[in-house]
């Protein structure tokens, strides 16, 4: 069985009162250890495809199962805990908290979930950030630290729950191409690792590192690249 | 989430937008003083004024009338006006018999003088009340100075209450009344016109706190002496043989008086009853032999009630303070909600569930209340102590010993606190809906 199953996803927004299809059929099986791309223009339906997969938003119709979950059927409670749990998410805009310290933010999935003690989180915390090389920048805010750290330590807060899939939606959307190129040799040896990745992206030089690239358009995928 | 993460958070949140949660911390902070010291207020008061009615035994003090259904305050004054059955010594015989009375006195009342005199001083006795009753205890006053009535005072004594005191310029010196003279000068239109009385002379024992009003004590032979007019025969015999007749004209005099007193009776029986519990049986008993009965505990009821209604329309008081204040907390939390929009999001990203977002807004509305509660205890104390030194000079000015009257109760000031808080988290219960209720997708890409 498929770690990531899609089946027959559909997805309609309404933007000013006209209906976009966001997700049209959209049928995908994703395999444990995976790199997958998923390419497309904007507001072709790829981070709605994302946001399905890692469990913030749920289809209108079809089935999404990952893991053995079923998230389309899922109330909020064992969605978030999916999220929680299996999920690591890394934004363009690194979504930190800028008045909490580096460390504070990538121990906050421990926090909302309640996890150990204050001093096992810390410690959790700090082998995320050594694994993203910014063991010494725990203290630091937000602010204080370059685009690149910025997303190393959204990357190491994605990791701090030892997640099985990260999605990276444009995760160097933000950065020039040397700090978007660390970022993205830093995914790969978690995927090495192990981890399932799934990128979104424009870039085809990033998407050209993936094992599958899945191009989107109007909700439909369009084209499916074989394993590299 | 833990509950201590929620609260660490919400503290967090709260000292990050300082000057408007100051803001709305002083205004539940106005609210939960008015409650507290309106509450406290009215509580402290109430609990004085039992006291000091308690003081002077009137918890267990029951008033016997020849009419019946007067109150207590209304039988306080009664005076031998001939309605009603006629109280005597018969029946002051017949009420000491009664289970579970410890003493009780004739008592007269009456409004026979115009003025009296300390000194060189003469003021009008218009609404001065003199009463006379057997010093055994039954009737108790607040002492400023002196001492109480007593047999051994040789019945002329006179206790003057403090109003009177200061009335005479004695106020906040009331000792120095002690030992000196008091004559009263009769009514003209007293008794008959061509029979005008001598003053009568007093010496003064004791002031006390005018809680009863503007009243002089004295022995009940000697107020039965005041209301003891020589009949007008008498009084004929009397200028017919003018000197020399002096003494058996006393003796007529005295004859002639208690034959009046027997017609008309005094005006009421004071009795003090053993136990607080047992006012109601002496009362029904006294009701039984046809007389009208009234318990000083009713009034010290009916004074109690009055302050509890008069509580519950301060507290009204103060609660609209708290709604206003609530109303802060709302708007206060709606603006947080709205600007942590993104900030939700990415909580529900990482894993929170809507229950714990809206807990989240929930406990940092309960912070707010709590804290608006807390410095709101603490300022009532404050106003607490501020209060009792201007009431303390008060009272001192008017000779109670009590002080300090205003206190705030540990319960008082812990249910505010708790009052506030449920407040806090109810007020903070809608923008916490709203919050948890956002698409974490939308919330995430809201700017």
């Amino acid at each position: 069985m498929s770690f990531v199953q899609c089946s027959g996803l559909k997805k309609t927004y309404s933007v000013g009162g006209e209906e976009v299809k966001a997700l049209d059929d959209v049928s995908l099986n994703i395999e444990h250890g995976d790199f997958i791309a998923i390419c497309g223009p904007s507001g072709s339906g790829k981070s709605t495809l994302a946001n399905v997969i890692g469990g913030l938003d749920q289809p209108d119709q079809g089935s999404v199962m990952v893991d053995g979950i079923d998230l389309a059927n899922a109330k909020d409670s064992i969605l978030s805990e999916y999220r929680n749990k299996k999920i690591g998410f890394v934004f363009q805009s690194f979504n930190l908290q800028a008045h909490e310290t580096t460390l504070e933010n990538v121990i906050a999935p421990l926090t909302v979930a309640g996890v150990g003690k204050k001093q096992e989180r810390r410690e959790r915390g700090m082998k995320a950030l050594e694994r993203v090389g910014l063991s010494d920048r725990a203290k630091h805010k937000p602010t204080q630290l370059s685009g690149g750290q910025r997303q190393r330590v959204a990357i190491a807060r994605a990791l701090v729950n030892d997640p099985q899939l990260i999605i990276a939606d444009e995760p160097t959307g933000n950065l020039d191409s040397s700090r978007g190129a660390d970022v993205i040799t830093e995914l790969k040896r978690l995927n090495a690792e192990g981890i399932t990745l799934i990128i979104i992206t424009h870039d085809a030089s990033v998407a050209a590192q993936a094992t599958r690239i899945i191009e989107i358009k109007d909700g439909k995928i369009v084209e499916r690249d074989g394993t590299k | 989430m833990k509950f201590i993460d929620q609260f660490r958070t919400g503290l967090r949140n709260l000292a990050r937008q300082k000057l408007r949660t100051s803001l709305t911390i002083f205004a539940i902070v106005i609210g939960a003083v008015s409650v507290t010291v309106m509450l406290s207020l009215v509580t402290s008061t109430k609990s004085f004024l039992v006291s000091s009615s308690e003081k002077i035994g009137m918890d267990t003090q029951v008033i016997v009338t020849g009419t019946s259904g007067l109150n207590y305050r209304e039988s306080q004054w009664i005076g031998p006006d001939g309605s009603g059955k006629k109280i005597d010594a018969d029946v002051l015989a017949a009420v000491e018999k009664l289970n579970n009375v410890q003493s009780a006195t004739l008592y007269l009342a009456g409004s026979m003088f115009d003025s009296y005199k300390v000194d060189d001083q003469e003021l009008t006795m218009k609404n001065v009340g003199v009463e006379g009753y057997t010093p055994n205890g039954t009737i108790k006053h607040i002492l400023i100075a002196g001492s109480e009535l007593s047999d051994s005072s040789n019945g002329s004594g006179v206790l003057i209450s403090s109003d009177l005191a200061s009335d005479l310029g004695f106020k906040g010196n009331e000792t120095a009344l002690i030992g000196k003279d008091v004559s009263f000068h009769y009514r003209k239109d007293m008794g008959p016109p061509d029979a005008p009385k001598a003053d009568e002379v007093g010496k003064i024992i004791g002031v006390t706190s005018s809680d009863r009003g503007s009243v002089l004590s004295v022995d009940l032979d000697w107020a039965v002496e005041f209301q003891t007019w020589p009949n007008p025969q008498n009084n004929q015999n009397n200028q017919n043989n003018q000197n020399g007749q002096n003494n058996q004209n006393n003796q007529n005099e005295q004859t002639q008086d208690q034959s009046q007193i027997d017609r008309m009776g005094y005006g009421s029986i004071w009795v003090s009853v053993d136990q607080k519990k047992n006012v109601d049986g002496v009362l029904s008993e006294i009701k039984q032999l046809g007389f009208g009965a009234a318990a000083g505990k009713e009034e010290i009821d009916s004074q109690s009630t009055a302050f509890t209604i008069i509580g519950a329309i301060l507290g009204g008081i103060g609660a609209i303070a708290l709604l206003v204040a609530a109303i802060g907390v709302v708007n206060t939390m709606v603006m947080a909600t709205l600007e942590r929009t993104r900030e939700i999001g990415i909580m529900r990203a990482i894993g929170a569930t809507k229950k714990t977002i809206r807990r989240l807004f929930r406990v940092e509305a309960g912070v707010l209340g709590f804290t608006g509660g807390l410095f709101g205890v603490i300022l009532s104390y404050g106003f607490a102590i501020g209060l009792n030194q201007i009431l303390n000079k008060q009272l001192a000015d008017s000779g109670i010993t009590d002080r300090d009257i205003v206190s705030i109760s540990p319960q008082i000031a812990l249910i505010v606190m708790l009052i506030t808080t449920v407040i806090g988290m109810l007020a903070g219960s809608l923008p916490a809906r709203r919050a948890a209720n956002m698409d974490p997708v939308e919330a995430l890409r809201y700017e």
